[in-house]
Order: C-alpha cells, then sequence, then structure tokens
C-alpha cells in the first residue's frame, strides 16, 4: 500500500530526469515508429497538390518564434511543395514579430527550387490594421500593399504585374498560433469572399479548429509536430522535397514522451485510488 | 560531434541553459535570461514596428509626401498617451472609441456569420450526407454532442428524468473534449521542449544531424 502511495509522491526532480531520456534517446538511436498520415493532413495537401501550375498560393505566417518548433516545419514543408509543383507563392503575415521567420524560410526554400524572387515568388511583410487588410485584399491587392516587405512597389515585379484580389487565389494556407489567425481569415476572408482556407496550428488549439472542419470552412488540418512530420513525409514520397526533416526526426522522441507521460498519469491514478481506499 | 562555431549559438545555448535551470528552483542565472528576453522582445517590437509599420505608413506619407490626412491617425495615436497626465487623460476615450466602433462594426456581422450561422450549418444533418455513411455517423453524433452539452448549461429547469440524462451524456461530451485539449497540450508542450533539445543537440553540439 505505501508503494502505492508513494506513486503520486514521486519526486519532480526523477520525473525530469525520465524525460530528458525519452527525449534525448531516439534523437540519439532513431527507433523509427510507424506512423500513419492522418486524414486532415492529407486533405491540406491535396489542396495545394490539385492547384493548377503558376496559380497563387498565399502564405500567412500567423505565429512568432515561441511557436517555431511547431509551425516552421509545416511553412518550410508547404513551401517546398509549392515550389515543386511551380505554384507562385505569395507570404504575408498577421503577426509582426513573425515576418524574420517568413523571410528566413523564404531564404531557405526558395534557392533549393532556383525560384525567383518577384517571379515565383513575393514577400509582402505584415502591414498595420488588420481587418482592413484582409477586406482590401478582397478589392485589390496592389491598393493594399503598394509596396513589398522591401519597400519596393509590387507591381514593379513580373508576379504582380496585375493587380489581383481573393478571386484569383485560388487557397491559402494560415499558419497560426492564436489570434488573429486562421479564425480571422475564414471570418473575414473566407466568409465573405469566398476563398478557401486551410490551416496549420499549434497542437494547443488544435482541437478548437476542428468545429470548423465539420462546417466546411476549413479545408485541410494541420495540427501541431505531428502533422508537420506527416506533410514532410507526403512531400518526400511525391519526390517533391529531399531537404532534411526536422519534424520527423523528433517523432520518435514525441512517441516515447507521451508514453512517459501516459504511464505518470496511470500512475497518479492508481495512488489516487489507493489512497482514496485508504481513507 | 561538431560544436557550432557561430559565437551567437553558444549565446543562444547558454541562454536555453539557463532557462532550463529553472527546473531545480529559481535562481540568478535564470533571472538574468528572463529578463533579457523580456527586454530583448519589447526591443526587437519597437525597432520592427518603426521600421514595418509607423516609418513606411505615417512618417513617409505625412512628412515625405505631404498627405495631411495622415495628420488624424497621428492625432488618434498621440491621444492614446493622455493617460499618462491625469488631467488629460479623458482624451484617450476618442481613439477608443474609434477603436471599439470600427471593431465592433467589422467584427460582429463578421463573427457572426463565421461561427454562429455557419456553424449551426455545420452541426445540422445535410440529405447530402446520408448517402455516406461515415459522414451520417458523425453527423449524428455531432448533433447530440452538441444539443445534450447546450442543455447541461441551461439551468432555468431542474434537472430530472430524461432531462438529467442529456445533461449527464453533455458532460461525457464535455469530458471527451477536454481531454483531446489536454492531450494536444501535451503534445503542444512536448514540441517545445523537444524544439530546444533539437537545437542543442544538432545546431550547438553537433551530436546529430
Amino acid at each position: 500500500m505505501k508503494m502505492l502511495e508513494g506513486l503520486g509522491k514521486i519526486d519532480r526532480r526523477i520525473i525530469f530526469l525520465a524525460m530528458t531520456i525519452a527525449v534525448i534517446f531516439p534523437l540519439l538511436r532513431p527507433l523509427y515508429l510507424v506512423g500513419r498520415v492522418g486524414r486532415r493532413t492529407e486533405e491540406l495537401y491535396k489542396a495545394i497538390d490539385r492547384l493548377p501550375e503558376r496559380s497563387f498560393l498565399l502564405i500567412s505566417i500567423d505565429f512568432d518564434p515561441s511557436s517555431m518548433p511547431e509551425l516552421y516545419p509545416m511553412y518550410l514543408s508547404i513551401l517546398r511543395h509549392a515550389f515543386a509543383k511551380n505554384l507562385r507563392v505569395i507570404v504575408m503575415g498577421l503577426w509582426l514579430t513573425g515576418t524574420g521567420l517568413a523571410e528566413e524560410g523564404l531564404r531557405t526554400c526558395a534557392p533549393e527550387y532556383h525560384k525567383i524572387y518577384g517571379e515565383d515568388y513575393i514577400f509582402l511583410g505584415w502591414k498595420a490594421g488588420i481587418t482592413a487588410v484582409m477586406f482590401g485584399l478582397g478589392r485589390s491587392l496592389k491598393e493594399t500593399y503598394p509596396t513589398d516587405y522591401y519597400g519596393k512597389p509590387v507591381d514593379s515585379y513580373p508576379i504582380l504585374k496585375e493587380d489581383i484580389t481573393y478571386r484569383d487565389i485560388p487557397f491559402m494556407v494560415s499558419l497560426s498560433a492564436g489570434v488573429p489567425g486562421y479564425e480571422t481569415w475564414i471570418a473575414y476572408a473566407q466568409t465573405r469572399f469566398g476563398i478557401k482556407v486551410g490551416a496549420g496550428v499549434t497542437a494547443v488549439s488544435a482541437a478548437d479548429a476542428y468545429p470548423y472542419l465539420q462546417s466546411g470552412q476549413l479545408t485541410g488540418l494541420l495540427g501541431g509536430l505531428k502533422s508537420a512530420a506527416e506533410y514532410e513525409y507526403l512531400n518526400e514520397k511525391a519526390g517533391y522535397a529531399k531537404a532534411e526533416k526536422p519534424a520527423s526526426q523528433l517523432m520518435d522522441s514525441q512517441s516515447l514522451a507521451h508514453l512517459l507521460i501516459m504511464i505518470l498519469v496511470i500512475l497518479g491514478n492508481i495512488s489516487y485510488f489507493a489512497v482514496r481506499r485508504k481513507r | 560531434m561538431m560544436p557550432s562555431p557561430e559565437i551567437l549559438t553558444w549565446i543562444s545555448a547558454f541562454l536555453t541553459l539557463f532557462i532550463f535551470s529553472f527546473l531545480f528552483g529559481d535562481n540568478p542565472i535564470y533571472r538574468l535570461a528572463e529578463h533579457l528576453y523580456v527586454g530583448v522582445s519589447v526591443g526587437y517590437s519597437i525597432a520592427i514596428t518603426w521600421h514595418n509599420a509607423l516609418y513606411p505608413d505615417l512618417i513617409v506619407p505625412l512628412f515625405k509626401q505631404g498627405n495631411i490626412l495622415y495628420v488624424i491617425p497621428l492625432l488618434l495615436g498621440v491621444l492614446y498617451l493622455s493617460i499618462f497626465f491625469p488631467r488629460l487623460s479623458w482624451l484617450i476615450r476618442l481613439p477608443m472609441g474609434f477603436v471599439l466602433g470600427y471593431g465592433s462594426g467589422v467584427s460582429i456581422p463578421a463573427i457572426m456569420q463565421a461561427s454562429i450561422i455557419k456553424q449551426i450549418q455545420g452541426t445540422l444533418l445535410k440529405p447530402d450526407i446520408i448517402h455516406r455513411a461515415d459522414l451520417l455517423l458523425w453527423g449524428t453524433i455531432s448533433l447530440i454532442g452538441v444539443f445534450s452539452t447546450v442543455i447541461y448549461f441551461f439551468f432555468s429547469r431542474e434537472r430530472k428524468g430524461a432531462w438529467r440524462s442529456l445533461a449527464g451524456l453533455g458532460i461525457i461530451f464535455l469530458m471527451v473534449g477536454f481531454g483531446a485539449s489536454f492531450g494536444y497540450t501535451v503534445m503542444a508542450r512536448v514540441s517545445l521542449l523537444l524544439g530546444r533539445i533539437q537545437f542543442l543537440l544538432r545546431d550547438w553540439l553537433g551530436i546529430i544531424r
């Protein structure tokens, strides 16, 4: 009985040590645990995969460095997919502090596919007045963003020689760590202008996004690091990307950490019921 | 093992370890990293706001292009600072009123449409789902879940009989929802830890590729 009671009082430093081992061991000795691609990840992947060559894909970077481990691998995978499919990519963001990451992702992926700035992709950066920006894009991109992130007029680039609106963008993805994010895009762009929206979200907010799938307001959803790894797998399987797979590398560690947490939850419950029965 | 030659990577690695030291209790090196984080974040936000918003969207059009209309947003912005002067602090109501009025006008119809009307439509069983068994099953479960959960939050009637059973079913749906949220939260927190561990082992120490 004492042992059962003791299970509920494990020294937290032992838990930290066990978690450290569970996380580091698979990184040093990969276990190659098999996972399967989720239906929602596949939906998002297919929505991008079906886009005709040279059509526009809008990516909104609605996160900052604090959510980088989960959302940045998604961003890289979607960029690689879009470049491999020869889509024209427009990157912007609703989070001011995410502009650096957005630019870094483009600098990483564009050279891998020999893509040229201003012809194959453009970075619009962040702009104050989020709702006004979203409504503005339904009227005219040039009026909303007269210049790109670097201050050069957007119509000086071949990619935006002609003005576009949501009607010219068949699909967009919001990589979102909170508000403003995918919900903002649904409320102001999807509902009003009918643009198809896909989302990549942090695992914390993934459960909240499911009702939007049920109602058809979202087309595909990437939830947390697992979905990022799934997208990397789909890209590799189709031969779209041969670069490193940061999310996939972490999946064994993620699985072992989850296993440890489940064991701890079970032990905690056993101890709780043992103590309660004694009283 | 190929440790990084970059000085910035080393600084970043040590700051990560300083933050992790909180696991053994509050200590001066943790506080040093914490204060640095707050200071750098604020400094970064100020710099990036100046370069991305204030300078291109206000200073250039007003002072370099002479567009006098931009005086209005400048004045509204400056009035926010009146909060620091007790005798003038009432002036803050002007920009607040503008922002609230604009915000409500823009948001209410959009949120009503996206989060209420479309969600109700998504919950209803539509004729086209009858042809697919999986859609029909999940649609029915979803409808029962919404209905019973709403009944759980209906407090104007005594819970007895069928009403009580439905409210009880609502609790089960709520618990499943909380469980899913908790599971995802665990995944998110572990992912953040993994991101840092990957940085330490790969980018800093070069132990893994």
